[in-house]
Parts: C-alpha cells; sequence; structure tokens
C-alpha cells in the first residue's frame, strides 16, 4: 500500500489537481467556444469537440462590437495605470525618502483607501459624475481606478525606494543633480521592476473591474470588455458558443501579461498581500 | 566642501515642502474621489433624492433609514451577501491552503503551477461568474453531466434560490482560492525546512508537524489575506449577478444597492444603503484589527 504512493506519484497527483484546478474554467471555455450548435445540443455533451468551427469567433465579433470593447479596456487600464503609477512614485518616493514627520501614519492612511468598500463609492461618485455630465466618458473610470490603485501601488513603490542605497543618490547630487532629478535619472532606473510590478497589479485591476464600469459607462461606446461580455445574451437566449469565444478573445490579453509577467505579479501580490 | 553643500542641502526646510508637494496628487485624488463623496454619501443619506421623479430634494431626517428596516428586499439582500461571506471566506481559505500545500512540494517544472494559481485570480469577476453559469447550466453543463455520469439526480440549478446561492459560492471559492493559495504559498516558503527536520528527529508526525509548525507559522500571512477577502466578499457583485437564480432572490447587498442607485435613480435610499455597506466593512475591518492585536497581548 505505502508502496503506491511514493512521493513521486503522490507529486504527479498534487500537481495534476492544482493544474485542472488552474486550467480547466479557461480549457473548458476554449472547448465550448470551438463547437457547432448540433455538438453543444447533443446528449451526454461532448467533452473534446468533435468538429472544431470557428464560425462562434465570426459571430462574437458580428454580434457585438468586441474590438470596441477591448479598445475601451486597452485605454481605461493604461491610462488608470500610468497615472496610478505617476501619483504614486511622487508620493512613495517622500515618504521613503523626505524628511516627513508621520511618514508611517501617511502610508496607513493611503493603504485604508483600499477598505473602503467600491460599491459605496459608486453612489456618490454616479451622482457627481452625473452631474458632471461625465458618465459615459473614459474620465468616469480613470479617475476612480487611479485612486483604487494608490495604495497598492504606492506600498510596492515604497518598500522598493528603502532598499536602494542612499549613497547612490547622495553621490548623483552631489555631481548636481537636484532631488528630483536624482530620482529620475537615478532612483527610477533601480525602482524599474518595482514599478513595472506595481504597473502589472494596476493593469489587472482595472482590466477586471465590473460593478463601476456598468454602473458608469452603459453606452456602447465606452463600455469595457466585462461589461461587453454580459450584452452577449438576449432576454431569454444565451448564446453559450458566442460568449465563450467572446471571452476566449477577451481572455487573450490578460493572459499574455500574467504569462510574460508572472514574477513580477507573484511578488507584487506577496509582497502587498493586498486586493483579491 | 562638497560634503558640506550635501548636508546643507539635506537639512533644507525646502526637503519637507518638497515632501508635501510629491504627495500632494495623491491625497487631492484621495480627499475627491473619496473623502468627499463619502462625505456626500452620508449628508444624501438623510435626503429624498429621486432623480427619476424631477421632485425638489427635500431633508427627511432619518426616513431613509426606517425605509431600510422595514424593506424585506434589504433583509434578504444583507442576508445572502452574509451567506457569501461566511461561506466563501473560510472555502477559500481551506482550498487555498490546500492549494499552497499542493504547489509547495518539490516540482521540476515550477512555471506551470505557478500560473495554475495566477489565472484565477487574473480572470475578470464577470467572466468566471458567465463561465460558472455554463458549468451550471441544466441542460449541456458540464456539472450535471458528472452528476449523471455518477448517477446522480441532475439538478435545475438557478430555478431554487438554494442551490443557486451554492453555484455562487463554488464559484467565489473557486476565483478567489487561488490569490489566497499564492499568498499562504509565499509564507510556506518562508518556513525553514530545519524545523520540520527537527520535528522529524522528535518523531513527530506529519498531522503534529501540520498543526504545530505550518498553522501557526502561517497566522501573520492568512489574517492579511483574510482580512481583504472578507472585504471583498461583502462586495459580492461581479459573480452573483453573473449568476442570477430565480427573481432576485440572490440578490447581494451590493447588487440592492446599484440597482437603486443606477435603475431607479433613487440616490437618498442607495446613499443610506451605502451607507449600512460602509459600516459592515467598518466593523470587520474593526473585528480583524482587534484579533490582531489581542494576539500580540
Amino acid at each position: 500500500m505505502n508502496n503506491f504512493f511514493t512521493a513521486k506519484r503522490l507529486r504527479w497527483v498534487a500537481a495534476a489537481i492544482v493544474l485542472l484546478n488552474g486550467f480547466f474554467p479557461a480549457v473548458w471555455i476554449l472547448f465550448t467556444s470551438l463547437k457547432n450548435e448540433v455538438e453543444l445540443t447533443a446528449k451526454p455533451i461532448t467533452y473534446w469537440p468533435q468538429n472544431p468551427v470557428l464560425s462562434n469567433y465570426v459571430a462574437a465579433f458580428r454580434d457585438q462590437p468586441l474590438p470596441g470593447y477591448l479598445l475601451n479596456s486597452v485605454i481605461v487600464a493604461c491610462l488608470s495605470m500610468l497615472l496610478a503609477l505617476f501619483i504614486s512614485t511622487l508620493a512613495a518616493y517622500a515618504i521613503a525618502r523626505l524628511n516627513l514627520k508621520r511618514r508611517n501614519l501617511i502610508l496607513t492612511g493611503i493603504i485604508a483607501v483600499s477598505m473602503f468598500p467600491l460599491v459605496t463609492l459608486m453612489v456618490p461618485l454616479f451622482e457627481i459624475m452625473r452631474g458632471l455630465n461625465l458618465l459615459n466618458s473614459y474620465t468616469a473610470l480613470v479617475l476612480p481606478y487611479t485612486v483604487l490603485n494608490l495604495p497598492i501601488c504606492t506600498l510596492i513603490l515604497v518598500s522598493f525606494f528603502q532598499d536602494i542605497p542612499r549613497d547612490i543618490e547622495n553621490a548623483a547630487m552631489i555631481d548636481g543633480c537636484t532631488r528630483l532629478g536624482a530620482l529620475w535619472h537615478v532612483v527610477m532606473p533601480l525602482a524599474a521592476p518595482g514599478v513595472f510590478t506595481a504597473g502589472i497589479l494596476a493593469f489587472v485591476n482595472a482590466w477586471d473591474e465590473f460593478l463601476l464600469s456598468m454602473s458608469m459607462n452603459a453606452a456602447v461606446a465606452y463600455r469595457t470588455l466585462p461589461v461587453g461580455i454580459q450584452m452577449y445574451q438576449g432576454e431569454f437566449s444565451f448564446p453559450w458558443p458566442t460568449i465563450s469565444a467572446a471571452l476566449v478573445i477577451a481572455l487573450v490579453p490578460v493572459v499574455t501579461v500574467i504569462l510574460i509577467f508572472q514574477e513580477r505579479v507573484v511578488s507584487g501580490l506577496t509582497s502587498g498581500g493586498l486586493k483579491g | 566642501m562638497a560634503t558640506r553643500t550635501l548636508r546643507d542641502r539635506l537639512l533644507d526646510p525646502g526637503e519637507t515642502a518638497l515632501a508635501w508637494a510629491l504627495l500632494s496628487p495623491a491625497l487631492l485624488f484621495i480627499i475627491v474621489i473619496v473623502a468627499y463623496p463619502v462625505a456626500t454619501l452620508v449628508i444624501n443619506s438623510f435626503f429624498d433624492i429621486r432623480l427619476s421623479r424631477g421632485l425638489p430634494i427635500t431633508f427627511i431626517g432619518f426616513d431613509n433609514y426606517a425605509a431600510a428596516f422595514a424593506d424585506s428586499m434589504f433583509w434578504r439582500a444583507v442576508k445572502n451577501t452574509l451567506i457569501i461571506t461566511f461561506v466563501t471566506v473560510p472555502g477559500a481559505l481551506v482550498v487555498g491552503l490546500g492549494l499552497a500545500m499542493l504547489a509547495n512540494m518539490p516540482f521540476r517544472f515550477r512555471g506551470p503551477i505557478r500560473l495554475a494559481l495566477l489565472l484565477p485570480w487574473a480572470l475578470p469577476l464577470a467572466f468566471v461568474g458567465l463561465i460558472f453559469a455554463w458549468f451550471f447550466h441544466s441542460e449541456y453543463g458540464i456539472i450535471n453531466d458528472l452528476i449523471r455520469r455518477f448517477g446522480g439526480e441532475p439538478r435545475i440549478w438557478f430555478n431554487s434560490p438554494g442551490l443557486t446561492m451554492m453555484a455562487i459560492c463554488i464559484a467565489t471559492i473557486w476565483k478567489t482560492s487561488s490569490f489566497m493559495a499564492l499568498i499562504l504559498l509565499a509564507g510556506l516558503q518562508t518556513i525553514p525546512a530545519s524545523l520540520y527536520e527537527a520535528a522529524e528527529v522528535d518523531g513527530a508526525s506529519k498531522w503534529t508537524q501540520f498543526t504545530e509548525i505550518t498553522l501557526p507559522l502561517l497566522v501573520p500571512s492568512m489574517l492579511v489575506a483574510l482580512i481583504f477577502r472578507t472585504l471583498t466578499a461583502i462586495q459580492s457583485f461581479d459573480i452573483p449577478f453573473s449568476m442570477p437564480g430565480p427573481g432576485e432572490e440572490s440578490q447581494t447587498l451590493a447588487m440592492y444597492i446599484q440597482l437603486n442607485t443606477v435603475d431607479y435613480l433613487d440616490l437618498g435610499y442607495g446613499s443610506t444603503l451605502a451607507v449600512f455597506m460602509f459600516m459592515l466593512s467598518m466593523a470587520t475591518t474593526f473585528v480583524y484589527l482587534r484579533y490582531v492585536r489581542g494576539d500580540k497581548d
């Protein structure tokens, strides 16, 4: 009995469980997206697509302006990421390096922002954006997402700035650099991994957001992907193969990002330990 | 001479001014997008602001709060939110711990394992809701297919409030447990192997090692993850929204707030409900912080 459960076999089983758990839903959606109508309604259901077709992908582009949704998501996620990085870099540098009283209190205050329920903010922000005629605009999402990402970005950047030896900056300033010059030319290149990590997390957070996006930007022209994907369903119809195809397309960017940057993402998530 | 000018510069009172200047964009954003809206929220909760009726905005004191207490849909939304929180937070912790222990085994290829934990984290919640709604589809869903294959009775999941909540909780646990696993995995990797070796020498069983070494040393990483997991569970919106059951039986507090605010344009009542949500979150944070502090004493 004990011979059967060798360490090696146990390891394979463990790996299989983790891999199946993580990848199965995405793989299943991929399979569904390749099935035709006949196969989809066959009983018992087929697992592996028998005659893979691409017609669902054609339908995904035909039934909804999918490229538009993608573009909106990219614009909103990139703008809010850049803005969050810019603002939190300045704040993190001040907290990590400059002569500042109660720096821990200020950092705690910024982190406390992530404790605010987004739904709670949605109600007054909806009213404010409505009053300013900003419903259905990129601004209505970029500004809140920027604030949403300030805590995690600041936290990550503070810890990176603190790890950079002060001597390097001092040397640059002796050579005639100003403080901000030293930040830009000397500190930033050294903190690049931190900036990257913070940026990826900010991007994914903004990319995934649904509630604000649905509430603020209901118009087709400004819908982001998570909201747009919901629009394939009619009142009584649920075109699952088309939705699956759209989901697969929508997953490509974010999967690519985590595939390339997985080590950074993991280090950012575990060092920050925030958001889920 | 050089050091002198450097010291002058460091002691320059301008540095504090510079610090505040650098902090000001962040503080400005927080004031405009968080502090000011939260203040308006509290004020609005005392007013009758029903934009759809075009009536003047009037001060009504605690009427919105009284209305909420008498509103059965509000209580149903609170109940659903609490069910999701009390099921999915411990659920995600247990599943996440399991995944973390499995992923912590000495594999030759770490990349795919790490990716398998990252993918559920990176998937938008709204997508997860849709994907699991398809899993639980009564005719063509894989869950009912598996139930049939094992000789069970397939269910029409989204026709029953209870089964809908179950499906929502399963989807939520799947989505959130991998993030929990990543945090716990990082915690596991900081535990020195020498502790286990020493326990092995002392003849401690695997289970004793788990309860006496692994769990206690994981508590700090667990707490951080739990606080944020609980706060997000209280705000559950995307998954229940994408997996609707019969009528509005599985509506959560966040969904009810969104409905009143955006669809009914009843900003007074929406604000009142949001104040409840806010208090619920603050209470949660308070309880956890108290526990953390109590633990240290």
